[in-house]
């Protein structure tokens, strides 16, 4: 029975998901080029007037994240940053737990800092798996006037996972608890309104679980019931209603196919309100993580409904409240 | 007999004592609200120290030209710059009437008189930038000096006419 519960796969038609995948970057590329056009002739009518060099885009976004996932956004050197993230439980229990808002909550809190130009550091601990992570963040290219049409930002997040474990049932070996993630983050804005980003990455996992279904004389084979590089892709954008609010959505699909185990997709969408120094978002989705590759790798909830490999229908809608709250001291 | 004199009379005793504890906590109370009041007459006049203290700007950054043109998209800029980082404070449209106001210890200025907008576009950028006591320093928070000319335009659209 157990044996059987671990070998349960899910069903996701990988072709179909590239090709969506797909559809959706060249429309966005497409999308990409009219504006940018578009633009370009308004660009050079002014500066016919003021030949002055063209300085980069400014707020493509208004904090470092968005939902679940970092923006392209780098603060100005010298900035100190302070992040209170929350996670409550699902909605599906309903007034019992009053829709997840008094089920157990995750937590992270975290310090960034930039030391120089184009440079973020960041520190945080979060409550499930005690988990630290270490991150940095370099903008790469801004989106200017006649030079770029995107700004592309790196993402790297190493974490490291504390839970105590006398016993070595949970690792093996201490590199078993660090995680990688890294990430290539596309923006661009389109309009004052509407900024979008693309991002793909890779997840890389020190150790994964996995049995011998051979053992003898002539060798042995193991069965690795995940890979230990995951493929996903990202696309968040946001729609600004007014100078302090803005509308926010996040989609994340994982691409790599895993043998079990497979992690589940995020819709996340809610709304930002900025003041001077805070961000404040308040959205629902389906990440209960709050580190980028563990919620690319171990995402349970998922939006849709979906049927697993043995024919069980599995019913979607798993969706959780949160909130990112940002304090900047610069 | 005996009996009830001797409570009467430590009933008399008592109600002595009580007028007199009364009389000195009377006499406590009267000091506690004169200092009171003399805190709050202190902190009213530090107030009005306050907001009549000068902030002399360095007569090289008073000079100093507005580079940006007030065109509509500067003024688009500055609009949306001052609704983030300064109507809190200082008001939807200058007055000093923000929500946050009323927790400062220096009471925002009405931008809207002509006594304040007769300061040169380098004095307002160079009070934006450095900042003092409760008006913070926004040098970092906009950190393109453009964008700083910008707010000083939209500034200009405050005064009342």
């Amino acid at each position: 029975m157990d044996f059987k519960t671990k070998d349960v796969k899910l069903t996701i038609n990988i072709g179909k998901r590239l090709l969506t995948t797909g559809v959706c970057l060249v429309a966005c590329l497409l999308l990409m080029q009219t504006t940018a056009s578009a633009q370009d002739t308004t660009a050079a009518a002014k500066d016919a007037v003021i030949p002055a060099k063209a300085k980069p885009v400014k707020n493509t976004f208004q904090s470092i994240w968005i939902i679940d996932n970092q923006t392209v956004m780098v603060p100005v050197k010298g900035t100190f940053e302070m992040d209170i993230q929350h996670r409550f439980g699902t909605v599906n229990n309903g007034y019992s737990d009053f829709w997840g808002l008094y089920a157990s909550s995750n937590i992270r809190i975290g310090v960034d800092y930039a030391p120089i130009n184009n440079l973020y550091l960041g520190l945080g601990f979060e409550k499930y798996d005690e988990l630290w992570d270490g991150s940095a963040k370099y903008a790469i290219i801004k989106q200017t006037r006649g030079e770029s049409p995107v700004s592309i930002t790196y993402y790297g997040n190493l974490s490291l996972d504390t839970r105590a474990d006398p016993t070595k049932s949970l690792f093996s070996h201490y590199t078993d608890r660090i995680l990688s993630f890294n990430e290539i983050i596309i923006a661009r804005k389109f309009t004052d309104n509407l900024s979008i980003q693309v991002s793909p990455s890779i997840t890389h996992q020190n150790a994964v679980p996995g049995y011998l279904t051979k053992n003898d004389s002539t060798g042995r084979t193991i069965f690795e019931e995940m890979k230990h590089d995951h493929f996903a892709i990202s696309v968040a954008g946001r729609y600004k209603l007014g100078d302090a609010t803005a509308l926010l959505i996040d989609y994340d699909q994982p691409l790599t196919k895993e043998p079990t185990n497979n992690p589940n997709p995020n819709l996340s969408f809610g709304f930002e309100f900025s003041t001077s120094g805070h961000t404040f978002q308040l959205f629902m989705g389906n990440y209960s993580l709050l580190n980028p590759g563990k919620n690319a790798l171990f995402n349970t909830n998922s939006p849709f409904d979906y049927t697993q490999t043995g024919g069980g229908k599995v019913k979607g809608g798993k969706f959780l409240i949160g909130f990112n709250i940002t304090r900047l001291w610069n | 007999m005996f009996d009830h004199k001797f409570e009467y009379r430590l009933s008399i005793k008592k109600s002595m004592n009580n007028i007199k504890t009364k009389i000195k906590m009377k006499s406590k109370l009267t000091l506690a609200t004169t200092l009171i009041a003399l805190s709050i007459v202190s902190f009213a006049f530090t107030n009005i120290v306050q907001k009549t203290k000068p902030w002399p700007v360095p007569e090289k950054n008073a000079k100093t030209p507005n580079p940006v043109k007030s065109d509509k998209e500067s003024l688009a800029t500055g609009k949306s710059l001052w609704n983030l980082h300064c109507a809190s404070c200082h008001g939807k449209t200058g007055l000093g009437d923000g929500s946050k106001a009323a927790q400062l210890k220096t009471q925002p200025q009405d931008l809207t008189t002509s006594a304040m907008q007769s300061q040169s576009d380098g004095s307002l950028f160079f009070k934006i930038s450095e900042g003092r006591d409760d008006m913070p320093s926004f040098k970092k928070k906009i950190s393109d000096p453009d964008d700083i000319w910008s707010v000083v335009n939209y500034m200009r659209t405050l005064k009342k006419s």
